[in-house]
């Protein structure tokens, strides 16, 4: 069943247009990792199915359900029954330095005035489905870690019980053993709520993408260049960005076929 | 490695500020109640005498008790300044953190109202307001208030502006909130710190333009005594008694000190929480050009 | 001491016997092959650096960069990597000083130089890029500008020249449409681009090695790969010699035959990377491979 289906998407700002025709389609149960660099649009793409950026051309369809042209009260309505979540990118920035834990992370169940039991519970259920531990829950955001802090942001996006996920440079942000927890919670959260929930994960690093997701969807100067399985467009990368990209990541182990020789002399 | 915030001048300095501030407090209420002498009555023997074992601190030209007279005239003065700073924060406050979410031409309306009343010079507006409105402390204090607005309203504005583009803001919004909501949950806890500091501020300012304006005459009853009032008439006798204009002068420092000093206290107070969560924050590392 | 005292590196030939002394943990010495007939050009024998509270940030380095050689250094923030090659440019920031072992820059001693000492050598000798190349740059200035003044100052190119050798300089480095960039603002260019500017910079006056500290850290990975091969390539066609620092033991993999790793203002772990990447003898570079292993792409590509 399509969860997230963009039709010829297309977005400008001003007179540069920023995305040009996406078409791309997800299901629920799948985690699709869109790759790009810097200029390719990838933030517009999220932007674009959040609607927080007005689309010039194209649909975005949620459910079946077109929110292109959604505006308003409507689309508050829309945004409160929380189809679709968004994690940001920066956990420090996206969470209020002067708000418990537990409140931020049932905020989006108080705007929708959910009786305070079943937000009670719901708050537990997402605070173990992504592995945070319910002692942290009292205290503020800045008495966390980096990795604690992007898990309160997952969980607080996902009490409202989304179908489709967003999540903007999960761990960017992050050092090296945060960024490890973060991705194993998104695995096991994948792993829980299965046919449920679908992933839409942006970043530019194909690494952390890789390890997460089923699909590689490559974006290139507004436009899909590449959708495929993860082994598939990693290993056997059909368009020319594709495969400058995938030569770029730098490897350790030399003895790969079909690699560039390291720079080094060894 | 991040560089301490400036430290505060101490929190003995917050203490010492409440307390004097709570002095002066305890004498708008109580004042006329703690008075020795009743401030009207007139000592016709003893005009304009130094400070005596009866009067403390002397007589006026009327003979009356100047002691009495400042005790009782407290809290016209204090109270009419409250009433001014309320009237501001009320008045400025809300409709400039509303300002931060109107569409752009609102915006641009407000602030074009607001830079105007800011041009005006103060004592005059409160002179012809009076003139239109008659000479009374309410009109006066009214007229102060107003002219205070526009202070708040900046102030308030400035600070739901830092709010309003902060990601947590935008990420309520994605969770549905509405612009009242965010207003409630977000902005208010970041701007009543500054609306705090900005009020106090204010109430010290207040003070002094409601003794600039009784000391001109403009919202003064005689014979009910005011500090600025104390102070023209004192004024008028300066040869007699050089001496006199000392009292209302010292009590009027005294309180807008106090009151600016808290405001200071306060103000490093609120600073050094700021300025913790900011060093909270890692540095921002610079991307590839605009992100799109 | 002699130049030959410094080419015998405690750190860098392998993970040996480890002896703990009174300034940290020393590695033994061993012999480098090779490394006898080439003198250090920069190095730093046992540094010790202390904040201006007395901790203690970095605990016995030895560092040494031979002409030609690239040197990696991995190791994440506050390991001291970054502070360790401060040292050998003489920019510690106020407050951090040397309290222990020698800096050395053509075998002489600069562990106490001057600030004119330092001036001499930084540019002429070390030439170095950081992280974020637009903080380095002044924003209300054309680029070719502040590079002409570059050359001007540290390389002594006469004001009529120096233009034309501004030119020249990012015409080595590949950059097409030289004049085009010259002209533009920091606003205008791109993170790649700038790098690229700095990096001329760096090289204006003829360095005999380049610290590129995180120099590659916030670019997109394709424009990473690009000046990742314009290091080799300078390398290769001036000899220039070269210590990369980075977090990502990866990149270093790429680029340079010997690494070292740093962890908590100690070398844990030297030698040569094809050594240290096959047979890691510390802990935390086994942790810094598996986590490579995990993140990186390699599984899929076998």
């Amino acid at each position: 069943m399509t969860l997230l289906e963009l039709k010829d998407l297309s977005v400008d700002y001003g007179r540069v247009r920023v995305l040009a025709g996406l078409s791309l389609s997800l299901r629920a149960g799948q985690v699709v990792g869109v790759v790009g660099e810097s200029g390719s649009g990838k933030t517009t793409l999220a932007k674009a199915v959040l609607r927080t950026v007005e689309s010039t051309a194209g649909q975005v369809l949620v459910d079946g359900r077109d929110i292109t042209r959604l505006r308003g009260a409507a689309l508050r309505r829309w945004r409160r029954s929380g189809a679709v979540q968004y994690v940001f990118q920066d956990p420090l920035r996206s969470l209020d330095p002067g708000v418990r834990i537990a409140d931020s992370i049932a905020e989006g169940l108080r705007i929708a005035h959910v009786p305070a039991a079943i937000a009670r519970e719901r708050v537990d259920a997402a605070v173990q489905a992504v592995g945070l531990d319910a002692d942290l829950l009292p205290r503020l955001p800045s008495g966390l870690s980096g990795g604690q802090r992007q898990r309160a942001a997952i969980a607080r996006a996902l009490v409202v019980e989304p179908r489709l996920l967003v999540l903007d440079e999960p761990v960017s942000a992050l050092d090296a053993a945060s960024r490890d927890k973060v991705v194993q919670a998104l695995i096991a959260l994948r792993r829980g709520r299965g046919e449920q929930l679908g992933m839409l994960v942006i970043s530019h690093d194909i690494g952390s993408l890789a390890a997460m997701s089923d699909r590689l969807v490559v974006l290139h100067r507004g436009r899909i260049v590449e959708d495929g399985l993860t082994q598939q467009v990693v290993a056997k990368p059909q368009h020319p960005y594709t495969r400058r990209l995938i030569q770029s990541v730098p490897v350790i182990d030399i003895r790969l076929p079909n690699r560039p020789a390291p720079l080094a002399r060894s | 490695m991040t560089r301490s915030p400036r430290p505060s001048r101490g929190s003995w300095t917050v203490r010492l500020a409440l307390v004097l501030v709570g002095t002066v407090a305890l004498l708008a209420i109580a004042g006329p109640a703690l008075a020795p002498i009743d401030p009207l009555a007139q000592d016709t023997g003893n005009l304009l005498q130094g400070s005596s074992s009866e009067h403390w601190l002397g007589t006026d030209y009327l003979g009356r008790d100047v002691l009495s007279r400042l005790l009782a005239g407290a809290p016209a003065s204090l109270l009419s300044a409250l009433a001014a700073a309320l009237i501001g924060l009320v008045v400025g406050a809300l409709p400039g953190a509303l300002s931060a979410f109107i569409p752009r031409v609102g915006e641009w309306l407000a602030l074009r109202v607001v830079d105007a009343l800011l041009a005006l010079p103060f004592i005059l507006f409160a002179i012809v307001f009076a003139a239109l409105l008659g000479n009374g402390l309410v009109q006066a204090t009214t007229a102060i208030g107003l002219l205070i607005a526009p202070g708040f309203f900046r102030v308030s504005r400035a600070a739901t502006l830092r709010v309003r583009d902060a990601q947590y803001v935008e990420a309520a919004t994605l969770l549905g909130g509405s612009a009242w909501w965010v207003l409630g949950r977000h902005v208010w806890r970041q701007v009543a710190p500054t609306l705090v500091v900005a009020s106090i501020s204010a109430l010290g300012s207040a003070l002094l333009a409601v003794a600039s304006l009784t000391f001109l005459g403009i919202g003064v009853q005689p014979p009910a005594p005011t500090w600025g009032g104390m102070l023209a008439s004192d004024l008028g006798y300066l040869a007699q008694r050089p001496e006199g204009p000392l009292a209302p002068a010292l009590a009027i420092i005294f309180t807008v000190g106090a009151l600016n000093l808290l405001a200071d206290a306060v103000r490093d107070r609120v600073g050094m929480v700021t300025a913790h969560a900011r060093a909270a924050r890692p540095p921002a590392t610079r991307k590839e050009s605009v992100h799109v | 001491m002699s130049d030959i005292d410094l080419v015998t590196p405690t750190a860098e030939s392998g993970f040996a016997d480890v002896t703990a002394s009174p300034t940290g943990v020393t590695l033994n010495r061993s012999f480098d092959e090779g490394s006898v007939v080439r003198p250090a050009i920069a190095a730093v024998d046992r540094l010790v650096l202390t904040a201006a509270d007395g901790t203690e940030l970095v605990h016995g380095v030895s560092l040494a960069v031979r002409p030609g050689e690239a040197l990696g250094v991995v190791g994440e923030s506050g390991s001291g990597k970054t502070l360790t090659c401060r040292a050998l440019l003489g920019i510690l920031p106020s407050g951090v000083s040397v309290t222990g072992g020698s800096v050395r820059v053509d075998g002489r001693e600069f562990t106490t130089a001057s600030e004119r000492d330092w001036r001499s050598v930084r540019g002429t000798r070390i030439g170095a890029v950081f992280q974020d190349p637009a903080s380095y740059l002044n924003p209300a200035i054309p680029v070719g500008a502040q590079l002409a003044e570059t050359l001007r100052v540290t390389a002594e190119v006469p004001r009529t020249k120096a233009k034309q050798r501004a030119r020249e300089l990012l015409d080595d480095l590949g950059i097409r449409r030289v004049d085009l960039v010259l002209r533009q603002r920091v606003a205008e260019l791109s993170g790649g681009m700038l790098q690229r500017v700095l990096i001329a910079m760096a090289l204006a006056a003829n360095p005999a090695v380049l610290i590129a500290d995180e120099a590659t850290t916030a670019l997109d990975v394709t424009v990473q790969a690009e000046l990742l091969e314009l290091l080799a390539r300078l390398r290769r066609e001036r000899g220039l010699a070269l210590i990369l620092v980075s977090h990502d033991l990866a990149v270093v993999a790429q680029v340079c035959e010997r690494v070292l790793v740093f962890r908590d203002g100690r070398v844990v772990e030297g030698g040569a990377t094809s050594r240290v990447l096959r047979a890691p003898g510390h802990p935390y570079t086994r942790s810094l491979l598996s986590a490579h292993a995990a993140y990186g792409l390699e599984r899929f590509l076998r």
